[in-house]
């Protein structure tokens, strides 16, 4: 046996793998829903509307300037808003009927949305002091919650599908 | 209900706490000249026209009421800031999508403005900022040459 | 104790024989038992628990139900907020439908994302002025126009303050500091503008006649402003002042052609046998050649030249 060949047994193993660079996109699965045999999906009209309605149709979930031409904090704000939209789900555990809305406003978050009203009105406040409080301890600025209730799954539903 | 307790509370507290700051803060001299200021410009941007042009009729309106002259206008076409993205996954170069972020300008311009009322005047307009709308205010200040500059 | 241990002994004895008794008797008074109970090990129909009602809890009218026409707004929605449908008494839709009309106010997610405006009514807007007039003051009457300014305050200083929806203040490009003058406030002449304009480069427009100079090489606003003020005075300062290597320039290292300075004012001198001041037509003769000189030979140039040393020469002119 060569040299080289032993050299080559005895190496460490490496894994590896090549990655390609251009981004992936999904834009015909993503934000769409498929009709049912049945014809009785619900959507809201969030999500009656595909993602290339957005600022024609229906407007952004999130409304912050760091997208603007010359903004900052891009990536910060992008990883905050899916800690917020987390949390919110989280804690607000089948509550939410919209979509979780989030406003920047100098240093105050606004989170707005739709929520059911199958809890009594002392948990909802406590759940609304209780995120006002946790996430304004994380994110370091103040954040209010914004909140319209409806009386049933059916109040937000656009159309079946 | 209780919410005008509740303010009438908060207005205390921060009436004491201003007043605790401002005991701290070296007095204003009485007679400290005002600024001048030739022209205080906003450039507002944000991703919906809309919003901008509510905001700009707020703005003038607020000019005309603590009397500053005021124009305003609008670039006649917003930024796009573009980028490409494969449709798919892994390979199928010809079919792309393109994202497009739109930056939309209006810009306001008050003229003549004395230090005291472009601090006001813009502080009041800040505080209203509407939320996805970004402000940068310039401000062209008139001064004095300086003593040591005068030709001898 | 002997007797204190048959008495429970007896007292067991007699609870167990009742129990037997009761066990085991043929029913004797039948009406007095209890009904037999049946081991129910499924659970069957029948046996349901009674459920507790879900006391609904009671909702109040939207409010708009219960606003005087002539309600002051501005206490209604006295701060920026989302919009909410039962404090808006107006009949809004917003969405798209192909067919039929657009979605109602209430459980509309689309209202509470725009940003609104319900905050700075045209009244509201009014009455916050009127509160913020105190501390404004007015523009001084007497500088009334541009001119104005620019002979009294020469200097102009400009500088940008941003507002991002971000929880810092900060921007990095607050910190640049712009100030703006005309050259002539300064009043150089000759050899001291000369060296500025040296000195200042392309920050000089000569269209204008208006110095810029940017600085942003300091963290802070106020100290971007201190050093461009410094540059200011250094520069003036500097130009004023005369080095002795300056002394030094030659013919050579002038940057423009001087007819006073030249061959040509000495060689015509030397004809006449006067002075340059004394000869007729001497200041028509040193502008053409300056200008033959400074801007190159062209046919203007040569034509002038040639007129004008025929008119000091006193020779008629070329018929043309």
């Amino acid at each position: 046996m060569s040299l080289p060949q032993l050299k080559n047994i005895l190496r460490a193993p490496t894994f590896y793998r090549l990655l390609s660079t251009s981004t992936a996109c999904q834009k015909s699965q993503s934000g769409r829903y498929r009709i049912t045999p049945r014809k009785d999906l619900p959507l809201t009209y969030e999500m009656a509307n595909p993602p290339h309605q957005i600022a024609h149709r229906k407007t952004w979930n999130s409304i912050n300037t760091s997208n603007l031409e010359g903004g900052l904090r891009s990536s910060e704000t992008a990883i905050e808003d899916i800690f917020i939209r987390k949390f919110m789900t989280g804690t607000w555990h089948a509550l939410f009927l919209s979509e979780i809305i989030i406003k920047r406003q100098h240093n105050i978050i606004r989170i707005a949305g739709i929520v059911r009203r199958s809890v009594s009105a002392r948990k909802m406040y406590f759940l609304i002091g209780y995120t006002e409080e946790l996430l304004s301890f994380w994110l370091q600025c103040p954040v209010k919650v914004e909140l319209q209730t409806v009386a049933d799954r059916r109040d937000v539903v656009f159309k079946y599908i | 209900m209780n919410f005008s307790r509740l303010f009438r509370h908060v207005s205390n507290i921060t009436s004491r706490l201003s007043h605790r700051q401002y005991s701290n803060l070296p007095k204003v001299e009485e007679n400290e000249t005002d600024k001048l200021f030739k022209i205080m410009e906003l450039e507002l941007k944000g991703h919906d026209p809309a919003v901008l042009k509510s905001f700009v009729k707020f703005a003038t309106t607020a000019g005309n009421h603590l009397d500053v002259q005021s124009k305003s206008w609008s670039l006649r076409k917003p930024i796009h800031d573009r980028r490409s993205v494969l449709k798919s996954v892994h390979i199928y170069k010809k079919h792309q999508v393109q994202y497009e972020t739109r930056t939309y300008f209006n810009f306001i311009q008050f003229k003549h403005l004395t230090g005291s009322t472009a601090d006001t005047l813009l502080e009041y307009i800040e505080r209203n900022l509407p939320e996805g709308v970004a402000l940068k205010a310039t401000k062209v200040e008139l001064q004095t040459l300086p003593e040591h500059l005068k030709s001898p | 104790m002997l007797s204190f241990s048959r008495k429970i002994d007896k007292t067991a004895f007699r609870a167990l024989e009742k129990h037997l008794i009761l066990a085991y008797s043929t029913s004797s008074e039948p009406q007095r038992e209890e009904e037999f109970r049946v081991l129910n090990l499924k659970h069957v129909k029948g046996q349901t628990v009674q459920r507790r009602s879900v006391r609904k809890a009671e909702i109040q009218p939207p409010r708009t139900t219960q606003m005087p026409v002539d309600q002051d707004w501005g206490n209604v929605w006295p701060g920026p907020r989302s919009f909410h449908p039962a404090t808006v008494p107006l009949p809004i839709r917003q969405g798209y439908t192909p067919t039929g009309v657009a979605p109602g106010k209430y459980a509309n997610a689309e209202l509470m994302k725009i940003p609104n405006f319900l905050h700075l009514t045209p009244p509201v807007i009014k009455r916050q002025c009127e509160a913020l007039k105190k501390f404004c003051t007015p523009w001084p009457k007497a500088l009334d126009s541009d001119e104005k300014c620019e002979r009294f305050f020469p200097l102009e200083v400009a500088s940008s303050d941003y507002c991002h929806s971000s929880p810092t203040i900060r921007d990095p490009l607050a910190r640049i500091v712009s100030v703006k003058f005309k050259l002539g406030v300064l009043g150089l002449e000759g050899r001291a503008k000369d060296k500025f304009l040296r000195l200042v480069g392309e920050r000089y427009d000569e269209q204008t006649d208006i110095v810029t100079i940017v600085t942003d090489r300091c963290p802070l606003k106020k100290q971007n402003y201190d050093y461009a003020m410094y540059l200011i005075t250094a520069l003036y300062h500097e130009s004023l002042n005369v080095e002795p290597w300056e002394e030094l320039k030659s013919e050579a290292d002038m940057e423009v052609y001087i007819w006073e300075n030249n061959a040509s004012k000495t060689s015509i001198e030397a004809l006449f046998g006067k002075e340059a001041k004394e000869i007729e037509n001497v200041e028509q003769y040193s502008q053409a050649v300056v200008r033959y000189m400074n801007e190159g030979e062209n046919q203007y140039t040569v034509e002038q030249y040639g007129d004008a040393v025929r008119k000091i020469l006193n020779l008629p002119p070329v018929p043309r």
